[in-house]
């Protein structure tokens, strides 16, 4: 028998019920991003974030990071094991194959379906520079949605190379070794002529410039790869000339530090009067720029010295970086959420912006045709932009002007990148185990250049055999 | 491999157990039965889970003697408890019965006492030890989708020349961080034993270093060994006029790690030292005094000898630190494997294998390989130096 005392209960719940009705529906989807990248670009990522979830207050992405490629793999496959992945994460280019076989990701092309726009923002994949949209395209869809793309480049000293006279900077090995020769014979010349860091993914470069793959079944993009292929002769060439420039002693080579070697790289080209170039990745021209002027030297950046003597030429160069993938099984509205998000931090504006505050070159042909005029200031200002972007030295004092114009160091990587022939050895590897092949190149290297005497040939098959062993045995643990 | 091979595993162990038991008894039949029926048992500990997968016709010669060893193993590991137990129960030497002082009167309480400890142990200690073993006989890899069973190939892979290095590089680090760092802590411990003013305030300080970790370590003494603006290189330089590659070189990476070591154990062997010291009877070293024997006869033949508990104790401890905690010193040190591979101890292998590559499998089966290392040199440890100590007083 309902009394007074219960309906006015029930009149009261119900009434409670339809206030809550409203804020459910407008409780903003859950969307997390863990990324590698810590300091400045994770300030940047947290920040574009948060102009994201002001524009579109139906989503919530948050952003996670400060940890190296290795350190967010092992995150990712803990939350794989424990069901607890978030909406989007990062891999670098050498787990593209892990990612791929993992189940764990859903390709950007099975997420947006036939749409050609979502929620506004238009799918204009055919934008992206070629080379960097083929490295992401597996088995013809394209897979993970690319950010920070990078090459190899060298950035000089050019201080020290005009007052040895040399004007131009060598762009092959020949040449180097000619700058070399002219460098370290002058008085009071630099401790060394250059120096890099031992990472296997420069060995990469070398291989892809002259034409070789690293990779059996046409670098395992026609097939799955199931052997390794880098004892060709281009393999031989690379390490032989590294090895002669080492025992020259125009190479400085600080010690492999299990692949992590970039800081003796900067500590001996930075301070400005050790080394004259470095070889280096294209990813830190700001910092490399930048840190140039304040201690008082000009740093020029230029193509990857290349091989003269290969059958060809200079072939190309492959794409280093990074990618963002998209977690399968997210409700449909995170989903559409984070395909979004995805969407928007690569449009025309925030990847000139991305690129300028670190130098990552622009994945977009729009972005980089943005740069090269001189109205890009206002531009991006009128589209939101970050504070990290607002505070950046080069960007204020660039306004006005053409971004490339000003800064040339920052359209090296880019070009050298576009005018690379689109070969199998330039879209890059896919292989499984690739992080675990590229130490054993790593090491590989570091024994050549250690071993006073090396044979170059037998260290490189026994790489190869190491190699082949853990590919094959990736293969019976991961093949579909 | 046929149904042959496990019978005649069976029937080899049952006589091996029953030879056993009948030899250590001079029973009647019971020993001759249970020592068979022991054998059996043991036999087939090792092989019932791996499914005799050793004897199987495309399988090395190497596959087959772990499996013979295995089986030995199996067999005494079952028939000597067996033999304990049998001999304990026949005559009668333990009471089962019966209280006495300072046993509990309930038969459940103990349990009940001991099952937080018990279960915390058992999730966290005994069962992650447990599943090294299953892992070890996988080809199993952290996010993979499969893992594959490849029976003992992760111990066979073992025997090659490359972990054979390691194997010697290890013993060569533990060997010098051992002597080092006990002489070492010996004489700084009698140098800060004298009655010095300040005495108390050098101990203290001298201690420090051991609350550090070895990462930290590692850390600190890659800046001092660092070739452009280490301290080490800058004072050698100056002082001697010679520049040592020490993280660069395959010759001298392992001293920067033996001198980084080192210097965080000496905190630890300093004060077990001076604790040892200061329970040395004066009388003892005052009467040799009075005997004519001068401050080194002192030392070596009254103070060292009533320290060798101390100093047994340290070298059990010391080596255990160099064979597992410098892993944190070499990988901040050297990078890992260092120049040429001169710092690759098989404790970072298993790390490099098992943390950083995720290959659960290989790391497994070589922390089996460590542990028995280590529990063999402890064994020889105890055997040889251990009846050496003369524990308390004269």
């Amino acid at each position: 028998m309902l009394n007074r005392k219960a309906m006015a209960l029930v009149m009261a719940l119900v009434m409670v019920l339809l206030m809550a009705v409203p804020a459910f529906a407008q409780e903003p989807a859950q969307i997390a991003v863990w990324v590698a990248f810590g300091t400045a670009r994770l300030d940047w990522t947290t920040q574009k974030a948060a102009q994201f979830n002001a524009a579109f207050p139906q989503y919530n992405v948050v952003v996670e990071g400060g940890l190296t490629y290795e350190g967010l793999d092992q995150k990712i496959k803990l939350a794989a094991e424990q069901g607890t992945l978030p909406g989007i994460v990062q891999y670098n280019e050498v787990s593209t194959t892990l990612a791929r076989d993992s189940g764990n990701f859903k390709s950007i092309a099975d997420a947006l379906g036939d749409r050609t726009e979502v929620n506004g923002i238009p799918a204009n994949f055919d934008d992206f520079v070629a080379p960097v949209k083929n490295y992401y395209t597996l088995d013809g869809k394209f897979t993970s949605m690319p950010w920070n793309a990078s090459s190899a480049v060298m950035f000089s000293n050019m201080n020290m190379l005009k007052a040895a006279g040399i004007e131009t900077i060598p762009a092959t090995w020949a040449e180097m070794e000619a700058a070399c020769e002219t460098i370290m014979g002058q008085d009071g010349h630099p401790t060394y002529c250059f120096t890099w860091p031992n990472h296997g993914w420069f060995f990469e470069q070398w291989l892809a410039q002259q034409n070789a793959s690293m990779a059996n079944n046409d670098n395992g993009r026609s097939a799955r790869a199931n052997e390794v292929a880098f004892n060709s002769d281009a393999g031989y060439a690379t390490l032989s000339w590294l090895k002669s420039m080492y025992d020259k002693g125009y190479l400085y080579y600080g010690g492999k530090k299990d692949g992590d070697s970039w800081d003796y790289v900067d500590q001996s080209f930075l301070p400005g009067t050790e080394v004259a170039m470095a070889i280096y990745s294209s990813s830190d021209t700001a910092y490399y720029t930048n840190t140039g002027k304040t201690n008082g030297f000009d740093v020029a950046a230029s193509r990857l010295p290349y091989n003269q003597d290969a059958a060809g030429g200079w072939t190309g160069n492959i794409i280093g970086g990074g990618s963002l993938w998209l977690v399968n099984g997210l409700t449909q509205k995170q989903e559409d959420g984070a395909l979004t998000f995805l969407m928007w931090l690569t449009n025309t504006e925030n990847a000139a912006e991305w690129h300028q505050i670190t130098g990552y070159f622009p994945v977009r042909q729009s972005s980089i045709d943005l740069l090269s005029t001189d109205g890009w200031y206002d531009v991006l200002d009128a589209a939101g932009t970050s504070q990290v972007w607002k505070d950046d030295a080069a960007v204020q004092a660039g306004k006005g002007t053409s971004w490339f114009g000003a800064n040339p160091n920052f359209i090296v990587a880019a070009q050298q990148v576009a005018d690379s022939q689109s070969t199998p050895a330039t879209q890059g590897a896919v292989m499984g185990a690739f992080p675990d092949i590229r130490s054993i190149v790593t090491a590989a290297t570091d024994t050549v250049l250690l071993t006073p005497d090396a044979d170059v040939k037998a260290i490189l098959d026994q790489a190869v055999a190491d190699a082949t062993k853990l590919l094959q045995e990736y293969e019976t643990l991961n093949a579909p | 491999m046929s149904l042959s091979t496990p019978i005649l595993i069976m029937l080899a162990g049952a006589l091996a157990g029953a030879g056993l038991f009948y030899g250590l008894n001079r029973r009647s039949r019971t020993a001759l039965v249970m020592g068979a029926l022991g054998g059996i048992a043991g036999s087939l500990l090792f092989m019932v889970p791996l499914n005799f997968c050793m004897f199987e016709t495309e399988r090395t010669t190497l596959d087959i003697i772990l499996g013979l060893i295995l089986i030995v193993v199996g067999v005494l590991l079952v028939v000597i408890p067996l033999q304990w137990l049998f001999g304990r129960f026949v005559e009668r030497r333990i009471a089962f019965t019966g209280s006495q002082a300072g046993t509990f009167k309930g038969t459940f309480t103990p349990f009940l006492l001991l099952a937080p400890t018990i279960v915390i142990l058992a999730l966290f200690l005994y069962y992650p030890s447990l599943d090294t073993f299953r892992l070890s006989t996988l080809l199993y890899r952290l996010g993979a989708k499969r893992s594959a069973f490849v029976c003992l190939d992760n111990f066979t892979a073992l025997v090659d020349p490359d972990y054979l290095r390691s194997v010697f590089i290890t013993l060569g680090l533990s060997l010098a961080i051992v002597v080092l760092g006990l002489s070492l802590g010996l004489l700084i411990a009698t140098a800060a034993y004298q009655p010095v003013k300040g005495a108390r305030i050098y101990r203290t300080l001298l201690i420090w270093p051991y609350a550090v970790s070895p990462v930290v370590a590692g850390v600190v003494f890659a800046l001092l060994f660092n070739p452009a603006g280490g301290i080490i290189n800058y004072v050698l330089k100056n002082l001697f006029g010679i520049t040592i590659p020490w993280l660069n070189d395959p010759t001298y990476a392992p001293w920067a790690v033996i001198i980084a070591s080192v210097w965080k154990s000496l905190g630890f062997n300093i004060l077990f030292y001076i604790a040892g010291l200061q329970n040395i009877p004066k009388d003892l070293t005052e009467a040799a005094a009075i005997d004519g024997a001068n401050a080194i006869q002192r030392f070596i033949r009254v103070t060292f000898p009533l320290l060798s508990p101390i100093t047994f104790f340290l070298i059990i401890t010391n080596m255990t630190y160099a064979f597992f905690d410098t892993v944190g010193t070499v990988v901040y040190m050297t990078g890992g494997a260092g120049p040429l591979g001169s710092t690759n101890t098989l404790i970072f292998r298993i790390y490099q294998l098992g943390v950083q590559n995720n290959d659960l499998g290989k790391a497994a089966a070589q922390s089996i390989v460590l542990f028995l290392m280590v529990i063999g040199l402890t064994v020889i440890q105890f055997r040889t130096t251990g009846e050496r100590v003369n524990y308390g007083g004269a």
